[in-house]
């Protein structure tokens, strides 16, 4: 879960907005072009791309222009404007998202759509605890809406409540069963260590997915499933799939950067991060690229400064994330300063990932007595991640405590046979 | 003026949950480049579990007959992708018919779906060459499907091998659809008949007429909004007795009609989609209700004081006051509650008429208020129909069950504005939308639904 930036939540918002009115509805004469994806036109050629975020906004913006009261419109467009960044790693759109849904509220206030708009928002910027609240009031406004419980079910589980995580996915499923549903369900069984639900949620997640983007979303953690237990050949195929039904996916790319990096084919890999940062520069993408040059005997140093590049960007936006560089730093730089941002983000967040980070950091700045119970906690969910059980193991292996460490080091082994302690932070789970 | 130039190419695009009016289709960005992060998948269209419209009529050709349809799967561009130009194979798609006014079901005709697909790896397309019948080897995708009855006496397979009628992949792969089409039509005993497959789009309006709930005003319209689309159709001729109280039309001769979607989970199957009478998420159901009416069968709509306040305090009359200076009718709007949850009947409310209520059936029992699309198969198809149905005299009309060529947008803002009550159209109103039937003619036999277009809708 890691990841950095976000982590796992849900852009949900945008679809959810959209439970529509046909007065928010964009009519056809509104709609954007499409995108063409395939080669050809001819009927059941390559499935219609659904219009991308950027023309979903110039088509509600022309719309609001001609009709400035439509608060259904300005909620969508608040949502799309948080969609956009995330999807562009570029929170400067978090600004206009601010505008727009704040219009809407002033139109008509309390509307549920707007209200999931703002909870999303809160979650793209990292603030978990106001994204439960505002999910909750619109929670209250709309009992029936999916959105909000998809913004709590991802919020919840940074905040480190799964057991509320569970239960908004529970919500979702009996209000809508669909992708979403099934794609945060089967994260959910992922982090108690039900690898065989994990995957068949997914699966039946991509049985209702038909835009490309979502099939290639569910390819994509279908792969890393296979990755992140070991199965290389099963993560490239899936890859493969993903990158087949949307070609611009780059999560897929870095997927099979991934696995080409834990075959041992690091010039390949090192060649596809190269492509990987160039479109998407996110500071996991980044971290990976810089370790796997490192481990091929290449200089990291430019990724290391773009990284550092894009914390300043983050901060300036407002975007809170320390987990990134506490992992970072513990890794690669100053355990001192990991130490600081751990416990920053675990005072925030307190989740296994944000405990991890925390145990880590204390580890390497040499506090393994510290340490220790932040990487039981990291633990405790059955989560089978290698490198939560590695840390684990060598907090207690410091501590001497070999027998622990043994059954620990065990662990790693079994969870991932591919694990490689060099590229830690190609272990980190998305 | 054409329009068609103005229009640029729509994809289909999914619809979420919200029925809005009838084939609406909701935008649905694509997820794109998702960050790097589990950022789970938007909550975005279901287009393949979206109800469109729903219509019930007195069979034209087949006075004994009563003739529902449901449609799914909005704005389908003709030649277009059509990966969810197709049922969903997970779900149950349902019509159901309270016919004692409990609000409960009594019948319920369910399909149920499954691919027949020869095409491998190797290709997306749904044929290799012209299809020149169903059963054609170049038909390469294909759907089946089950029809079941339910009722309280039990579970009956009417159908175990339909074959639903494809998508229209163009002139040059299916030359003759027609032919498509006639043989899709599933014949049952007792003379009843069953079809499933893609057809056009008839819901005929200009969709820009509800900006008026945002400020705008009704001088832009004219322009079919649906013009060229395709859509999904489950339709069912059956004999009146089939569908009535005790197997009596004669003494019980009204029925209500909606229809749903329910769709698999973990824990068993979901409603996510619901329709009775077009319009109602328009004009009836404001927008932080769209979700609950979509999820909740109608025996509970009694139950959500939104709902009904909605409907006796309505939004619409004022803003045409506010725009047109027509007077609001007072609330609260006992006719509309007439119209909308339990039917019109002198019993009922100030409508001064016994048309198409459940307690005008002699062996019903309490009615239960709810919204659903109520029809009187007692009241024979009109040799003349009026686009305008009840309030232009035509008793077989909208709101009494809904046909193809009822122009409901127009009758819902005539209704609105308080045209059922005094019994006269009002005149400012009068031109409505300006979009008064569909671009292509309806047939003059099940399923009468025109075939599915093949011309892309930005042909031009």
């Amino acid at each position: 879960m890691k990841t950095s930036a976000t982590v796992r939540i849900a852009a949900a918002v945008l679809g959810t907005a959209a439970v529509l009115t046909l007065g928010a509805a964009l009519i056809p004469g509104e709609r954007p072009s499409p995108a063409v994806t395939g080669t050809s036109q001819a009927a059941g050629e390559i499935p219609v791309s659904a219009t991308s975020v950027k023309d979903t906004i110039r088509a509600l913006t022309t719309r609001l222009q001609r009709l400035p009261r439509d608060y259904q419109a300005w909620a969508q467009l608040g949502s799309a404007y948080v969609q956009q960044a995330r999807l562009t790693a570029d929170p400067s759109f978090y600004p206009r998202a601010e505008q727009a849904l704040a219009r809407s509220l002033a139109l008509r206030p309390g509307d549920f759509a707007a209200l999931t708009g703002q909870a999303a928002l809160a979650a793209g910027r990292h603030d978990f605890a106001e994204a439960v609240r505002l999910a909750r009031l619109s929670e209250a406004a709309n009992p029936y809406g999916q959105g909000a419980q998809a913004v709590l079910a991802d919020a919840y589980t940074q905040l480190g409540r799964y057991g509320e995580a569970t239960r908004a996915i529970d919500r979702m499923m009996a209000l809508h069963p669909g992708v979403g549903a099934f794609t945060r369900a089967s994260y959910d069984a992922e982090l108690r260590g039900d690898r065989t639900t994990a995957r068949r949620m997914l699966e039946r997640a991509l049985d209702d997915a038909f835009a490309p983007s979502d099939i290639a979303y569910c390819r994509y953690y279908l792969g890393e499933l296979a990755l992140h237990s070991g199965d290389l050949k099963r993560a490239t195929e899936q890859y493969r799939l993903a990158l087949k039904a949307a070609p611009d996916f780059t999560p897929a790319l870095a997927g099979t950067a991934r696995a080409a990096a834990l075959s041992g084919r690091s010039a390949e890999a090192a060649d596809l991060y190269g492509t990987v940062v160039a479109r998407l520069p996110l500071a996991q993408y980044v971290t990976e690229y810089a370790e796997v040059l490192s481990s091929a005997g290449r200089d990291p140093a430019d990724q290391w400064a773009l990284l550092r590049a894009q914390r300043d960007l983050m901060k300036e936006s407002g975007v809170k994330d320390d987990l990134t560089w506490a992992e970072y730093e513990a890794d690669h730089g100053s355990p001192a300063l990991a130490v600081e941002h751990a416990r920053a983000e675990y005072a925030r967040n307190p989740n296994v990932v944000a405990a991890d980070a925390l145990a880590w950091a204390l580890h390497r700045d040499g506090h393994d007595q510290e340490a220790l119970p932040y990487a039981r906690k990291a633990t405790a969910t059955g989560w089978r991640n290698a490198l939560l059980h590695h840390h684990r193991a060598e907090i207690e292996r410091s501590l001497g405590m070999d027998e622990e460490a043994r059954r620990s080091a065990a662990r790693v082994r079994d969870a991932d046979p591919s694990f490689s302690p060099d590229l830690p932070a190609l272990a980190r789970f998305s | 003026m054409e329009l068609r130039t103005n229009r640029r190419n729509l994809i289909a695009l999914g619809l979420t949950g919200a029925v809005a009016v009838s084939s609406l289709a909701l935008l649905r960005p694509e997820a794109g480049v998702a960050s790097s992060h589990r950022e789970a998948p938007m909550i975005a269209g279901d287009p393949r579990n979206d109800n469109t419209d729903v219509y019930a009529f007195v069979s034209p050709d087949r006075p004994d007959t009563v003739t529902l349809m449901a449609n799914f799967i909005p704005f389908q561009e003709p030649n277009g992708g059509p990966n969810f130009y197709q049922f969903d194979t997970n779900s149950r798609y349902n019509i159901k018919i309270d016919n004692d006014g409990d609000a409960k079901p009594d019948v319920t005709y369910q399909w149920v779906f499954r691919n027949e697909d020869r095409r491998g790896t190797g290709t997306f397309l749904y044929n290799n060459g012209p299809v020149t019948s169903l059963t054609d080897k170049n038909l390469l995708f294909k759907q089946r499907y089950t029809l079941k009855k339910i009722t309280h006496a039990g579970t009956r397979t009417l159908v175990s091998d339909g074959i639903v009628a494809p998508s229209n992949s163009g002139p040059a792969s299916m030359p003759m659809y027609s032919v498509l089409r006639a043989q899709s039509i599933k014949w049952l005993p007792g003379g009843s008949k069953a079809f499933a497959g893609q057809a056009d789009e008839a819901f005929f309006a200009d969709l820009r007429v509800f900006d008026l709930l945002y400020g705008g005003n009704l001088s832009e319209v004219g322009q079919d909004t649906f013009k060229g689309y395709n859509v999904h159709s489950l339709a069912l001729q059956v004999p009146k007795k089939d569908v009535a109280l005790r197997g009596n039309a004669g003494r019980n001769p009204v029925i209500g009609v909606w229809s749903t979607v329910d769709k698999w989970s973990p824990r068993g199957y979901v409603q996510v989609s619901r329709l009775g009478q077009p319009l109602v998420n328009e004009v009836v159901v404001p927008a932080a209700l769209k979700d609950a009416f979509n999820a909740l069968p109608p025996a509970k709509d009694a139950d959500v004081p939104a709902v009904v306040k909605r409907v006796t305090n309505p939004e619409v009359p004022k803003l045409l006051q506010s725009i047109y200076g027509l007077k609001a009718p007072k609330t609260p709007r006992n006719d509309l509650v007439e119209i909308f949850l339990t039917g019109i009947a002198k019993a009922n409310g100030p409508i001064k008429a016994d048309l198409n209520s459940q307690s005008l059936n002699k062996d019903a029992g309490k009615l239960r208020p709810s919204e659903m699309l109520r029809l009187n198969m007692a009241i024979p198809p009109a040799a003349s129909p009026n686009r305008l149905g009840v309030l232009a005299g035509d008793l077989q009309g909208f709101p009494n069950g809904r046909r193809l060529g009822d122009d409901v947008i127009d009758i819902a803002l005539q209704a609105m504005a308080g045209a059922a009550q005094t019994g006269k159209l009002v005149g400012p109103l009068a031109a409505g939308d300006k979009v008064n039937k569909n671009d292509r003619p309806f047939s003059v036999q099940f399923p009468y639904i025109p075939l599915p277009g093949n011309t892309s809708v930005n042909a031009g």
